[in-house]
């Protein structure tokens, strides 16, 4: 169908027309001019000012945040500077960390350890048990579920019990004690029990002196810290 | 006169709406950080100091 521009134009000019008396109303003109003020502010706050003051504050908050962290990287900056400085001066001492507490469970030097301590100290190594580690370092299995791969604090220390018997005169266990608690390798005393040895033992030929001979059970629990 | 009132109260709280909306991105805006986190961790702060006195008591415990 054709338009007709002109029934069009009249009909358009009648509507027009009708709405006029509305608007010559001072009310209506009253209520219009406000609808319209609130519908504008909402329109052009919503797509001009707020972009505008958005981007004004995100400016204003991204100076602040440079400001702060260029104050921060001079502070870090300088802090490396002391670190080196430090870091220089102990450097020659630095492997004696990886001697206390190894990057991987270690615990054939360990073991190895022990027994010159027990040699050193007259004692004589009796048993010692070693729950199922990974040589490497890596978690295991769920065959060592008893090494007790537990994580206190940072999840990269990994703790591993171990149970050593050993026996000897009081002195001799004594000064083995006290070598496990000056060794460097940290090992921890769990729990301890020192047992009088029956009358067989004492009169086996050994080397340890047959006067209060004692046996020491010690449960111990060494630490390595996985990078 | 009550359609003029119905549209008045729309644009009331169509104003009032977008004018809260508004405030919340500002605000949002201006407290929300434009530093990256990976920057954040970068900058954390770095103790200089190194235990020595741990370092020493280290170095004379015994390795047998």
């Amino acid at each position: 169908m054709a338009f007709n521009y002109k029934t069009e134009f009249q009909r358009y000019r009648r509507y027009y027309q009708s709405l006029e008396p509305t608007f010559t109303k001072p009310k209506s003109r009253a209520y219009t001019t406000i609808i319209f003020s609130f519908l504008a502010v909402s329109l052009f706050g919503w797509y001009a000012i707020r972009p505008t003051i958005q981007t004004i504050l995100f400016l204003q908050r991204e100076i602040r945040d440079k400001t702060e962290l260029n104050k921060k990287m001079e502070d870090k900056i300088a802090a490396l500077i002391e670190a080196q400085a430090y870091y220089q001066e102990v450097e020659p001492l630095l492997p004696v960390v990886d001697q206390a507490l190894p990057t991987i469970p270690d615990a054939i030097p360990l073991l190895i350890q022990l027994r010159n301590l027990a040699s050193r100290s007259g004692t004589l190594i009796g048993a010692v048990q070693l729950p199922t580690i990974p040589l490497t370092g890596q978690e295991i299995g769920p065959a060592g579920k008893d090494a007790k791969l537990s994580s206190p604090g940072a999840n990269k220390e990994h703790i591993y019990d171990l149970s050593i018997s050993v026996r000897g005169s009081y002195p001799s266990i004594r000064t083995f004690l006290e070598g496990i608690t000056q060794m460097r390798r940290i090992v921890s005393v769990d729990a301890l029990a020192v047992i009088p040895m029956k009358a067989d033992f004492e009169g086996s030929a050994s080397a340890i002196p047959s006067s209060r001979v004692l046996q020491l059970a010690l449960k111990l629990k060494t630490y390595y810290l996985v990078e | 006169m009550d359609n003029d009132r119905d549209l008045l109260l729309i644009s009331v709280f169509t104003f009032f709406t977008v004018g809260l909306w508004i405030t919340f991105e500002l605000l949002k805006t201006s407290r929300t950080t434009t530093v990256s986190q990976s920057t954040q961790q970068i900058v954390v702060p770095l103790t200089a100091k190194i235990d020595v006195d741990t370092l020493t008591a280290m170095v004379n415990r015994k390795v047998f």
